[in-house]
């Protein structure tokens, strides 16, 4: 039972199995089935068909039977061409009996038509020396069916190459039209492959399929498809040109021979015949004019076709040295790999760099759009006035032929380097300066000069407004003018306001007074103690109540309105010190204790005074 | 003259200063062994300097004056060498990388010559030798290059030190002129007309020394050293080519990337490896 399963289980194509796995396999079924010996090995060659068309690829496969090979033989042949192409091996066990099979392929394409043997070839198949059977391989020559066999309707596909014109000048480009026709009953096809495309004495571009051209025609009494291909073509050189034939293989599925079942799931569920086909076309002859000669301008480099021309550079405005960009535009239809730059012969006073050139097509076949040219260019001297004019020639296929398209010369000003003046000993003695270029550069210098320190890690010394020091110094005269400003509008309001300047006043005399009065009381001068007492009371309150000193006497504390806000203490305070001064006209004399704590009291009631809002 | 110090190299000097000051030494105010000490070595220090600052330039001066006789002999190789090794002490003066890029020039290096004239001519902006070499130079250079505006070159004429010390004075005489008018009215009459050219002429000294700090600080040219070198679309080696350059192309950098420089050359961009330029910063 469990040999059954592992038979089952094994008997399977393992294609390209790693050896390791299958040893490991070939190890398992040997063990499960009590190691039952192999079959004898055998090698052998087969070719999948026996017949090709030149072009086409035909399959060899060696197999080796219950062996495997140290050295796999590799055919050779003359105008036969073998790639190996891969392995495959494949385990199986019937009836208690493993067998394994290896098998290698080589693809195998011909140079040449004729009739070709793929000698024996010998290998090595477990110590053993096996031989293959000689094969045989005709390769034909593929050729386009003829118009009978095509309006049959025999042919299940075949193709057509058409060129547009039976005659075309060297360096002028045509699109050549291949199409593949397919017949109705054709489900699908695949592996297209141009194997041939001989087009000597042309110049192939890209081949495009144009998807928006298919079609169906009636060809004889079956409908074909038409599936489109572009071949750009530039003819190269002159004489009789021959293109193609061109060939080429595919794959094409048509409807299954095996019409069993029902009609009705058959044509949901036939998945159809794969048939290989060789395709061929008839060669087209195309006569390659040479240029004319005649009227052939002197800038001619080779374009061909139908141009326009647009040139712009900028800037207008420089000075000698400086870069001008010039670009040239050509665009139109033609054969783009010919256009070149136009001849800039006349361009001495400029110096030209090395230009770039960018196509731009406009078509997926790239036989027209545009193609751009930028180029940097120096006026050397401030006598340029102009980009010289641009001029392109081209042959024109359609008329037969040159024209030449002109640019006029775009205005310069261009200025002399000025900021590079010329040292008098750059110039020699009769030199005209301005004319004059010098021959080398001015000698070396004998004086070291100022000499700088780079700091570590730097490359340069850092400059003086990187310093913050530098920064910072230079509020310093900002910060003066302010204080300076500050000054002024102090000063000024000062000076413009009366009370305020007899309210400083008048606070200074009362600091200075009160110095006095402790000097008074200290010396026990009771007279001029009292009378200064009085004179600042009288100041100080007529400061308060703007009003001359002269004119305060003790009335006003009772009178004055603005002293009618002032505390109540205070108000006594003042009466009590008028009252002293009053007593002290009598009777003077006072110890020095007393007129010190009447100076604190006077002190105490001026500061009080001096808080009442005037 | 009890309090004064005079400096005795014999003995203890904290003793004669409590000798002379008569006070205990914590109370004598005008004893500071640290501001005297203090003193003598920062006379010491500024002393070694300038010696050490006198013989690095004598030394420079003599490897200058080796390097000069080689470029006399004819050896400029050796020559450009030997300046080299001048410039990377850290020692740098105009005529040093005159010579230097003069010694770069006859060995055929029109990049590096032309990096080394650029920045003498940042220190040395009207030499008119250096400007003179720096064009004969550049009209050797086959390669398109980039071009001062006539803005840059007017702004130029000076270092940015010698712009920010022309401007520092204009602004410093701008606002004495202010506040003396603050503090003398009656003179601001008289200083009206040469308040307003001392403003007119510190804004546009202030102008252009901000131009040449945005110079400074944003801008950076690079020179190509290489023989020739390929600027790629982006900053990696497998990028396409965008344009070649050859030696001493000047190009504007425009970006950085790691080992990369994006530069233009007449509205051409593309990136080039640092390894086969010189990028002068503030150029």
């Amino acid at each position: 039972m469990a040999d059954n399963l592992l038979e089952k289980f094994l008997h399977l194509r393992l294609p390209k199995l790693r050896p390791g796995l299958a040893a490991l396999f070939a190890c398992l079924a040997v063990l499960s089935s009590g190691a039952v010996p192999a079959r004898a090995a055998s090698f052998t060659a087969s070719l999948d068909r026996d017949t090709i068309t030149l072009g086409e690829t035909a399959t060899l496969s060696l197999k080796f039977d219950g062996g495997q090979s140290k050295n796999v033989p590799t055919p050779s042949v003359p105008g036969l061409q073998f790639a190996n192409t891969g392995n495959s091996q494949n385990f199986s066990i019937i009836n208690g009996a493993m067998s394994s099979t290896v098998t290698v392929t080589f693809s195998v394409t011909a140079r040449q038509a004729g009739e070709f043997t793929i000698p024996a070839l010998t290998a090595d198949v477990n110590g053993q020396p096996l031989s293959t059977k000689p094969l045989k391989l005709t390769v034909t020559t593929a050729s386009a069916p003829s118009a009978a066999a095509v309006s049959s309707g025999n042919e299940v596909a075949f193709l057509k190459l058409a060129f547009p014109k039976p005659k075309i000048y060297v360096g002028e480009s045509a699109v050549a039209r291949l199409e593949l026709y397919l017949r109705d009953d054709v489900q699908n096809f695949g592996n297209f492959q141009l194997t041939s495309t001989p087009a000597d004495g042309f110049s192939p571009g890209k081949i495009t399929d144009l998807q928006n051209q298919r079609r169906q025609v009636q060809v004889g009494n079956r409908v074909y498809t038409i599936i489109p291909l572009a071949v750009p073509l530039t003819a190269i050189r002159a004489g009789a040109l021959t293109l193609g034939p061109f060939t080429a293989s595919a794959v094409v599925v048509l409807p299954s021979q095996n019409e069993g079942g029902d009609p009705f799931f058959r044509q949901f569920f036939n998945q159809g015949e794969q048939k290989p086909v060789t395709l061929a076309t008839d060669p087209v002859g195309v006569e390659s004019l040479p240029l004319p000669e005649q009227n052939k301008p002197a800038n001619f480099t080779g374009a061909v076709g139908d141009f326009t021309m647009t040139a712009t550079a900028g800037p207008t405005n420089v000075t000698a040295g400086d870069p001008i960009t010039v670009r040239v535009q050509i665009s139109g239809r033609g054969a783009f790999d010919g256009v070149k730059l136009p001849d800039q012969s006349g361009w001495g006073d400029f110096k030209l760099f090395q230009p770039t050139a960018k196509f731009t097509p406009a078509d997926q076949l790239e036989l027209s759009g545009a193609k751009t040219f930028e180029e940097i260019v120096t006026p050397q001297n401030s006598g340029v006035h102009e980009l010289p004019p641009v001029s392109f020639s081209f042959f024109n296929p359609d008329d037969g032929q040159y024209h030449t398209l002109t640019q006029p010369a775009v205005p310069l000003v261009v200025k002399a380097a000025g900021a590079t003046p010329m040292p008098a000993i750059a110039t020699g003695r009769n030199a005209t300066p301005e004319n004059q270029a010098p021959q080398d550069i001015l000698p070396i210098k004998e004086n070291l000069g100022t000499l700088a320190q780079i700091p570590v890690g730097r490359d340069s010394v850092e400059p003086l407004i990187a310093k913050p020091v530098f920064l910072i110094t230079q509020s310093v005269p900002v910060l003066a003018f302010l204080a300076a400003f500050a000054w002024r509008k102090r000063a000024d309001n000062l000076a413009n306001n009366p009370r305020l300047r007899r309210q400083r006043a008048v606070a200074q005399l009362v600091r200075d007074g009160l110095n006095d009065l402790k000097q008074f009381a200290a010396e026990n001068k009771s007279e001029e103690f009292f009378a200064l007492l009085f004179r600042l009371l009288q100041e100080q309150l007529g400061e308060r109540l703007d009003c001359p000193a002269s004119a305060i006497t003790e009335i006003v504390i009772d009178e004055h309105p603005v002293l009618r806000g002032a505390p109540k203490m205070t108000l006594d305070a003042l009466r009590e010190l008028f009252q002293l001064c009053n007593q002290a006209r009598y009777a003077p004399v006072r110890g020095a204790s007393e007129l010190n704590s009447v100076a604190a009291k006077l002190e105490q009631t001026l500061g009080e005074l001096q808080e009442v809002k005037a | 003259m009890k309090n004064q110090f005079p400096f005795h190299p014999r003995g203890s000097r904290r003793e004669e200063a409590q000798i002379n000051c008569q006070l205990p030494i914590a109370d004598c105010r005008f004893y500071s062994e640290p501001r005297y000490l203090g003193c003598y070595k920062i006379l010491i220090f500024l002393a070694a300097l300038l010696f050490a600052g006198n013989l690095f330039a004598t030394d420079v001066t003599a490897d200058f004056s080796a390097a000069n006789k080689l470029y006399a002999q004819g050896k400029f190789a050796d020559a450009a060498n030997a300046y080299e090794k001048i410039l990377q002490t850290g020692a740098q003066s105009p005529a040093l990388l005159f010579n230097y890029a003069n010694a770069e020039f006859k060995s055929g290096h029109l990049g590096l010559a032309i990096a080394a004239y650029r920045r003498a001519l940042q220190l040395s902006p009207r030499d008119a030798e250096l400007r003179a070499n720096l064009a004969f130079v550049r009209n050797q250079v086959q390669s398109a290059t980039v071009h001062e505006s006539r803005w840059r070159a007017w702004a130029g004429v000076l270092t940015l030190n010698e712009g920010a010390v022309l401007t520092a004075v204009l602004f410093w005489g701008l606002f004495a002129l202010l506040a003396a008018r603050q503090i003398k009215p009656a003179l601001a009459p008289k200083f009206r007309a040469v308040t307003r050219l001392v403003l007119a002429l510190t804004v546009i000294s202030g102008a252009i020394l901000g131009l040449q700090a945005a110079y400074h600080f944003n801008s950076s040219v690079a020179v190509v050293t290489d023989a020739e070198a390929t600027a790629r679309s982006g900053p990696f080696n497998d990028a396409q080519d965008a344009f070649k350059v050859r030696d001493g192309a000047e190009l504007r950098v425009v970006d950085w990337h790691d080992n990369w420089v994006q530069a233009d050359v007449g509205g051409r961009i593309g990136w080039l490896n640092k390894n086969e330029i010189e990028v002068l910063p503030g150029a």
